[in-house]
């Protein structure tokens, strides 16, 4: 029986430091890439700059933005409340102050990472535990809880294997391993934390921004069943040099997330609501990307090219599936947080603006395409190893990604 | 125009703000008490438990009737029992869906 009377909603101000200091992240990490691409085309991708700019993207932009819109929608999804709002803004504090030396002495000093870094790590951890402690509170656990547990679990091994890569680098230890750790590194924050929790989150959202009823679930289990043996065979195939494994695993994940693709396909075509919101087809577009890049990784993997295409295939899997999700949704959980903020008080009272008001949905069709039409250049630019390709692509990107932080931003003023 | 109807015409200006269609046409509101002394008691759900929206709408259907002057108090119980299903929608709200 589900509660009556559940009120959820979050202080909007907390979701909110986190997404406008992830956009603050996602503009300079642009700016970085812009001026160091001429490296990264020719295909070195471990130098400072480079790794000032990934981390700053993947944990200054989506990660924050995952924490913030995470603070939004756990309560939405589990029915319960956030365990501790005053705890929440000092773990976006620590997060913060973090990521940002964290970044900048990856690009100064990276050497000197490790403070910064274990930062980072504490305001994870802090983020960890008060996920921990609301998830506790909730009545009864279901499969949306298998997918954004099994993620947070995979977000502290991928922090934690984050560390060890910087103590490795400091002192040398365990340097025979360092190739086995950081591709670990790589599949748990990007395949284990942001899937499982794009997947899981969009089971609640999906139905949700399409008005979708009487779908079936029992696929769920498959995803997540298929996924995570993936996910596991790929971690086993790292540490045990074993190919046949890594072949297997990335299977596995194929049919998972192919499953995934298949079971929203179904909730879509279940849907209410004909007439679906741009930013939305473009986080649902995303799940194709996504889809397409696993089966490019699966096929590749039989094939010498792989070893140089894997690069552009992680870019393209950053950028297509994790970034264009969290963009397409971000549109329609920042109107909704200053909606809120704004309007709640007013309903009722006075004729208050619809949620689409809030956004000008003009602009959203072309940023949204131009920036997928750059990151394809990018990707074929990194294939071919071609300069001017890339500095086009990134140009591109770049500028779509100010108007983007902008336009969402822009909604403060409605 | 008896209260129950001029209750349910004013609860037409109460809008779920991401479908745009108001509360009534939308077949949220499930029953509604009205005592002798004014107290109204309403009984409503919305379209997916746990709706970011609870708060916010909820409290716009309490404030739109507390500014009607036969009101004295209101009281909104929000539940998800039965669960809502577009057949409670009324034909203006399934024709502003797209669904006809």
């Amino acid at each position: 029986m589900l509660p009556q009377n559940l009120g959820s909603e979050t202080n909007i101000k907390l979701p909110f430091s986190f997404i406008i200091f992830s956009l603050i992240a996602l503009v300079v990490s642009q700016l970085l890439l812009l001026f160091n691409g001429q490296m990264m085309a020719g295909g070195a991708f471990r130098i400072p700059a480079i790794w000032s700019a990934a981390h700053l993207m993947v944990l200054g932009w989506a990660l924050l933005a995952a924490m913030g819109s995470m603070y939004q929608l756990v309560p939405v999804a589990f029915l319960t409340k956030i365990w501790n709002e005053k705890f929440g803004f000092l773990q976006f504090f620590v997060t913060a102050i973090g990521i940002s030396s964290f970044a900048a002495t990856l690009y100064l000093s990276p050497k000197n990472a490790l403070i910064p870094g274990i930062l980072t790590l504490l305001g994870i951890l802090m983020f960890l535990f008060q996920m921990m402690m609301t998830l506790k509170t909730q009545a009864k656990p279901n499969i949306l809880t298998a997918f954004v547990g099994t993620a947070l679990v995979c977000l502290f091994l991928t922090i934690t294997l984050g560390i060890t890569l910087i103590c490795s680098l400091k002192t040398g230890a365990g340097a025979g391993h360092y190739q086995a750790i950081f591709q670990s590194h790589l599949l748990l924050g990007l395949t284990g934390w942001f899937t499982l929790l794009i997947f899981g989150f969009s089971y609640k959202m999906v139905p949700m921004f399409s008005l979708s009823h009487g779908f079936p679930m029992i696929q769920a289990k498959f995803v997540y069943g298929f996924y995570v043996s993936g996910l596991i065979l790929t971690l086993i195939s790292f540490l045990t040099g074993q190919n046949i494994l890594l072949k297997l695993g990335f299977f596995l994940l194929l049919a998972g997330f192919s499953i995934f693709s298949w079971h929203i396909s179904i909730i879509i075509r279940k849907r209410l609501k004909k007439k679906l919101d741009k930013p939305f087809t473009f986080a649902i577009s995303a799940i194709g990307f996504g889809n397409l890049i696993h089966l490019a990784a699966f096929i590749l993997l039989w094939t010498p090219s792989f070893k140089d295409l894997v690069g552009p295939l992680v870019y393209a899997y950053i950028l297509l599936w994790i970034i264009l999700s969290i963009t397409g949704y971000l549109y329609k959980i920042v109107p909704f947080l200053w909606w809120t903020y704004k309007y709640s008080k007013e309903i009722g009272k006075t004729k208050v603006p619809s949620l689409k008001d809030m956004m000008n949905d003009k602009l959203i069709v072309p940023v949204l395409s131009s920036f997928i039409a750059a990151v394809l250049i990018i990707f074929c630019s990194m294939a071919i190893k071609s300069l001017i390709l890339f500095n086009i692509g990134q140009i591109v990107v770049s500028i779509t990604f100010l108007i983007i932080a902008l336009s969402i931003i822009s909604v403060l003023k409605k | 125009m008896d209260l129950e109807e001029k209750i349910l015409e004013a609860l037409k200006s109460v809008y779920d703000p991401e479908l745009n269609i108001n509360v009534v046409d939308l077949g949220l509101i499930y029953g509604l008490g009205i005592s002798d002394d004014g107290d109204v008691q309403i009984t409503m759900t919305l379209t997916t438990p746990g709706c970011p929206l609870h708060d916010s709408i909820s409290n716009g259907v309490r404030q739109c009737l507390e500014g009607l002057e036969e009101v004295k108090s209101v009281d909104v119980n929000v539940v998800w029992q039965p669960a809502w299903s577009p057949d409670k929608m009324t034909e203006d709200g399934k024709r502003a869906l797209g669904i006809w």
